[in-house]
């Protein structure tokens, strides 16, 4: 009973949200071009704001660590090109992850008086940093590395958004809903960036925190990011994708449950 | 076409009250329920069929608009079921889902989009909203330019061109400025005529009326009466009558209720455009005045409406209502209703005479009402309130408001 009802959940958690957007497809065009908008007008830089914002956020990092504290591994690659590689797909995710958590908010004028597919919303806030990141991941891995690992990123970042999809549902019934939640958020994003091994090695951990990292399925995704591209320095672990794929499932379920359960309060909150 | 187009079974809408926000998380994430239930709506049973034109009337918060909103999608009902068989399009709160930096242009699409039409489907009628919205040249600038006048009449445009087969209208029959409420109302008459399906929901009881084939009267979110207009119609202007009567007393207040003034005396817009009522002469006796004395039975009334027909409309009609000191009317006259067409004067405007010989209202104060409205009666341009006042006097010992033509017959 309990499994067929977690079973149907999963499914649907993907299957609503999917097709959804495959349905919609023309609406969902009209939702791009309206971030779009949203975002540059009356900006002068307009389109390349999407792009410097990682951007600058990265030359920080790099100015900090690489510069300042001369960070170097004693293994492996430079600390620029390891940087990248994790820092813009974890500034995607919490990209996403703080847009959803004000999706509800952020897009009432469109759900409140009309009969809006809210079921599209999770895709809408998922896609639009996706494409963008898409975009910003493969140049740079372009750059860096070559046209083969650059194609990683269609694969890297779609991978990446479908495993936060869970999140992406509950974190948005929780920042419509809770007030907090919104104003926590990106100080746990950022907790959590430290505790993942983004802006360090994982083996500059001392041992015993290194043995619990498994808890934090960041780092695995983190792991696996930097074993598909930057090979050589970084062992694939099965066990990741295993542990990655579990958490996932054990996810999904519940997050899709709550939101489906909030739809029906959506349009009478706010 | 017999089969149903809307259906609701035993549909209930309640809104859920939680008495901290938080209880309203814990519900949704374990799934027991913490509120208390507000009902909007209760166990409402409701077939229509296709082409019916159904008005909705009861008071504020009495549960129309959530009966609306229902039929609308905009919001789900908590118990019972519901079938809607087509598209529905509905007038609610236009432009709702504008973006404000948007284009119009963009708007539409991204407002058709919504509505449930693909590109190329908006495409087709993109043609047809633009030029019915009547603001070609301003198409391509961000809606947030727009006055409010063209704003509503771009959403007003998208949302009856996206062909549906039901119509929802809260309130407002009539949209914008003059020229644009006339066409509005046109539109909403074709899809009449189209046999498309209406639900109409307006304080306006003599628009329910002219307009409906069924009449649903919602009070306290249950259907308190339903059927032929007039019937429905007349139940409901009763108890209106007497819950206003009621809270007078209880207020001890003197202001006049007048439920049939929606219009307002309106300062005539845009010369020549929308007709108007330019002047009213009530002559009792041959003198002129607004407030008369009379005498009942002896007293004639003459009423002469001088008005500007409008450009390129059809010759508007004129009615006069005479209504009591509670607002209630005792009677009313119509050119329309009575067949009669009203010609211009010389000057090009339209003029309506009207007698009433020996006018036989018994003793009383009497209000005037005149409207200016359209060549069939239904929209109203124009109300005038309290056009004249007539304290009749009597004679006779006869009781009531009016003499009533009669003949005894006696061997």
């Amino acid at each position: 009973m309990i499994l067929s009802a977690l079973f149907r959940n999963v499914y649907q958690g993907l299957t609503v949200p999917l097709f959804s957007g495959l349905r919609h497809r023309d609406l969902l065009r009209m939702l791009l071009r309206r971030d779009v908008v949203n975002r540059t007008s009356g900006t002068v830089l307009g389109m390349l704001w999407p792009l410097l914002q990682p951007g600058l956020q990265i030359a920080g990092f790099w100015f900090l660590f690489d510069i300042v504290y001369g960070m170097r591994f004693n293994r492996g690659p430079d600390f620029l090109s390891y940087l990248l590689v994790g820092m813009l797909p974890w500034l995607c995710l919490t990209e996403v992850l703080g847009r959803a958590a004000g999706m509800f908010r952020e897009f009432s004028s469109l759900y409140r008086r009309t009969p809006f597919p809210v079921e599209l919303l999770p895709v809408v806030v998922m896609l639009i940093p996706g494409l963008v990141y898409t975009l910003i991941y493969v140049l740079m891995l372009g750059l860096m590395f070559d046209l083969a690992t650059a194609l990683h990123a269609f694969v890297i970042i779609p991978l990446l958004l479908l495993w936060i999809l869970p999140l992406v549902l509950l974190f948005s019934v929780l920042g419509l809903f809770v007030r907090d939640f919104a104003q926590a958020l990106p100080f746990a994003l950022m907790l959590i960036m430290y505790c993942t091994p983004i802006l360090y090695f994982p083996d500059m951990l001392p041992e015993s925190v290194r043995n619990v990292l498994w808890l934090n399925p960041f780092a695995d995704i983190m792991g696996l990011m930097h074993a598909l591209i930057q090979g050589e320095a970084f062992a694939f672990s099965p066990q990741a994708v295993l542990r990655l794929i579990v958490e996932w499932l054990l996810l999904l379920g519940p997050c899709w449950l709550v939101f489906r359960r909030s739809l029906v309060h959506i349009r009478e909150v706010l | 076409m017999d089969k149903p187009i809307i259906r609701l079974e035993a549909v209930s809408k309640y809104y859920k009250l939680y008495r901290h926000d938080l209880d309203r998380v814990r519900e949704i994430l374990t799934g027991k329920a913490r509120h208390e239930s507000h009902y909007a709506l209760q166990d409402i049973n409701l077939e229509v069929k296709a082409g019916e034109v159904v008005g909705v009337v009861g008071r504020n918060g009495a549960g129309k608009s959530t009966l609306l909103k229902i039929l609308a999608n905009t919001l789900q009902p908590s118990s019972g079921s519901i079938v809607v068989n087509g598209r529905v399009a509905a007038l609610l709160e236009l432009g709702a889902s504008f973006h404000p930096e948007m284009s119009g242009h963009e708007n539409i699409y991204l407002n058709c989009a919504i509505g449930g039409l693909g590109k190329k489907e908006t495409d087709v009628i993109y043609e047809d909203i633009v030029e019915f919205s009547g603001i070609r040249e301003f198409i391509h600038r961000p809606v947030k330019t727009y006055s409010s006048g063209m704003f509503v009449r771009l959403a007003f445009s998208i949302a009856t061109h996206i062909d549906p087969d039901i119509l929802i209208i809260d309130e407002a029959l009539s949209v914008g400025d003059g020229v644009f409420a006339r066409r509005s109302f046109d539109r909403i008459m074709e899809f009449k005529k189209a046999g498309k399906t209406i639900f109409f929901c307006s304080h306006s009881l003599y628009q329910v009326e002219a307009l409906c084939d069924h009449v649903l009267w919602i009070e306290e979110g249950r259907i308190r009466a339903r059927g032929a207009p007039a019937a429905v119609v007349t139940e409901y202007g009763e108890y209106l009558r007497m819950q206003s009567a009621l809270a007078e007393q209880l207020d001890d207040h003197e202001a006049s209720p007048s439920q049939h003034s929606e219009g307002g005396k309106q300062a005539g817009k845009g010369a020549g455009e929308v007709p108007r009522i330019v002047s009213i002469d009530v002559r009792v006796d041959g003198t002129s005045a607004r407030a008369h004395r009379m005498m009942s039975g002896v007293s004639n009334l003459e009423v002469v409406v001088t008005f500007e027909p409008g450009r390129n409309l059809p010759m508007p009609s004129v009615a006069l209502a005479f209504t009591g000191g509670d607002g209630r009317i005792l009677s009313s006259v119509g050119s329309v209703n009575d067949g009669i067409e009203l010609h211009r004067n010389d000057d090009g405007m339209g003029v309506a005479r009207l007698c009433f010989p020996a006018l036989p209202l018994l003793k009383g104060n009497y209000n005037l009402d005149v409207y200016l409205m359209c060549e069939r009666g239904l929209h109203i341009y124009e109300a005038v309130v309290q056009a004249a006042e007539l304290n009749v006097e009597q004679q006779g010992l006869a009781r009531g408001l009016v003499n009533l033509p009669h003949q005894w017959n006696t061997p």
